[in-house]
């Protein structure tokens, strides 16, 4: 076989490219790393996180230990119903991965809890109630079967009072078929007398 | 329809069938994972094995460059061509039409332009074997096996102008594909661990 080498202008291209493309990537890295690294954008619940090390070790990914620098015993103390702690407590206690039922970067709207409920509301749930987790008004305690288990709070008490029986249990899956195009406001139905 | 264009038909069809082929089987394993499936454990897999397929691309180019002495140059060929089909097709179930960092966009990009030019290349090469027709019979009458012409002519018609105009193009987006796929990788293992 004959190896015929490449011409000067050639060679000089691609090592100009490859210069190029480090830097950038550098940049990049530094600059805006989710627009070069993340393989989706981040759920409704860590919007507020910056930085990729927030959560995610060198070469080791996202580890608990990054994980519980937020999500400490005293966090799910005083925002967790009891069960919940308790059942967190215990994996932190343990050392167990977060990531074996946890996951991210699947968009803003998407579950991150795997084996979760898909959420029949829609995203226009949280944003008419203000609130960002189905736990805000069911009682998950006893597995996603229980979702159906309304919580006796104020949001929950003000969505029933609003509906005028349109919110009670089994009538608000599908919230969009009344609420058309995600408007809080109802357009009133003609009457046919 | 000329012989040409039936080949060209041919390969454009395999083409679009490997491409359809992939992206169907991806959407598959995907509906099955819940999520797409190159974020998955077998996705993971999926892509280390195409990538391995892919390196098997530059035996050919590294007996070019290195083993000069060495024979089965047509075999090498038909290993780069298949193995640069092959392993792109595992990539595109790896990596599905699910767009958002650039890394990885860039990377798919550059692999689909190296396959294409790389499909051209064939054609270009095969082009320059049949005009070299009257070296054919020069060959033949020296006494060579039939064999050891066709490898002289593979040989020669690597040589030929329009043949190293199209390598001017091709070789460079290779090494920038090379590139982006080590910066993918340790991309991937860095934020993704090990």
């Amino acid at each position: 076989m004959r190896f015929l080498p490449l011409p000067s202008g050639s060679v000089r291209f691609i090592i100009i490219a490859t210069v190029a493309l480090i830097a950038w990537l550098v940049w990049g890295t530094f600059n805006h790393p989710e627009a070069l690294w993340a393989p989706g954008n981040l759920s409704r619940f860590h919007t507020d996180i910056t930085d990729c090390s927030d959560c995610h070790q060198p070469f080791r990914g996202p580890t608990a230990n990054k994980c519980i620098a937020c999500h400490d015993n005293k966090h799910f103390a005083a925002q967790s119903r009891p069960a919940v702690a308790k059942f967190h407590q215990q994996s932190i206690s343990e050392g167990k991965a977060c990531s074996d039922c946890h996951t991210e970067h699947r968009g803003a709207l998407a579950q991150i809890t795997v084996g979760a409920m898909v959420n029949p509301h829609g995203e226009f749930v949280f944003r008419a109630t203000g609130t960002n987790s189905c736990s805000a008004c069911h009682d998950l305690s006893a597995g996603v079967a229980s979702q159906t288990n309304l919580l006796d709070n104020a949001t929950v008490k003000h969505l029933m009072e609003e509906g005028e029986g349109a919110h009670r249990p089994g009538k608000i899956a599908n919230c969009l078929r009344c609420h058309a195009g995600g408007r809080k406001d109802v357009e009133e139905e003609e009457d046919d007398d | 329809m000329s012989v040409i264009t039936q080949r060209f038909f041919i390969v454009i069809g395999c083409f679009i069938a490997a491409i359809t082929g992939g992206l169907l089987l991806e959407m598959l394993l995907s509906f099955q994972a819940g999520w797409p499936f190159g974020h998955t454990q077998t996705g993971h897999i999926v892509g280390w094995a195409g990538l391995a397929v892919i390196l098997m691309v530059f035996v050919y180019s590294a007996k070019k460059r290195f083993g000069r002495k060495a024979g089965w140059p047509k075999g090498w060929f038909w290993v780069h061509k298949i193995a640069g089909v092959l392993g792109p097709v595992l990539i595109l179930i790896h990596a599905g039409p699910h767009f958002h960092a650039l890394i990885p966009i860039l990377t798919l990009l550059t692999m689909v332009i190296v396959v294409i030019s790389g499909v051209i290349g064939v054609a270009v090469h095969r082009k320059a074997v049949v005009l070299l027709k009257d070296t054919h019979s020069e060959l033949l009458s020296e006494g060579l096996s039939k064999d050891d012409v066709e490898d002289r002519l593979h040989d020669l018609a690597s040589g030929e102008e329009a043949f190293r105009v199209w390598q001017i193009i091709h070789t460079p987006m290779v090494m920038l594909f090379l590139a982006l796929v080590i910066a993918h990788i340790l991309g991937a293992l860095y934020y993704g661990g090990v």
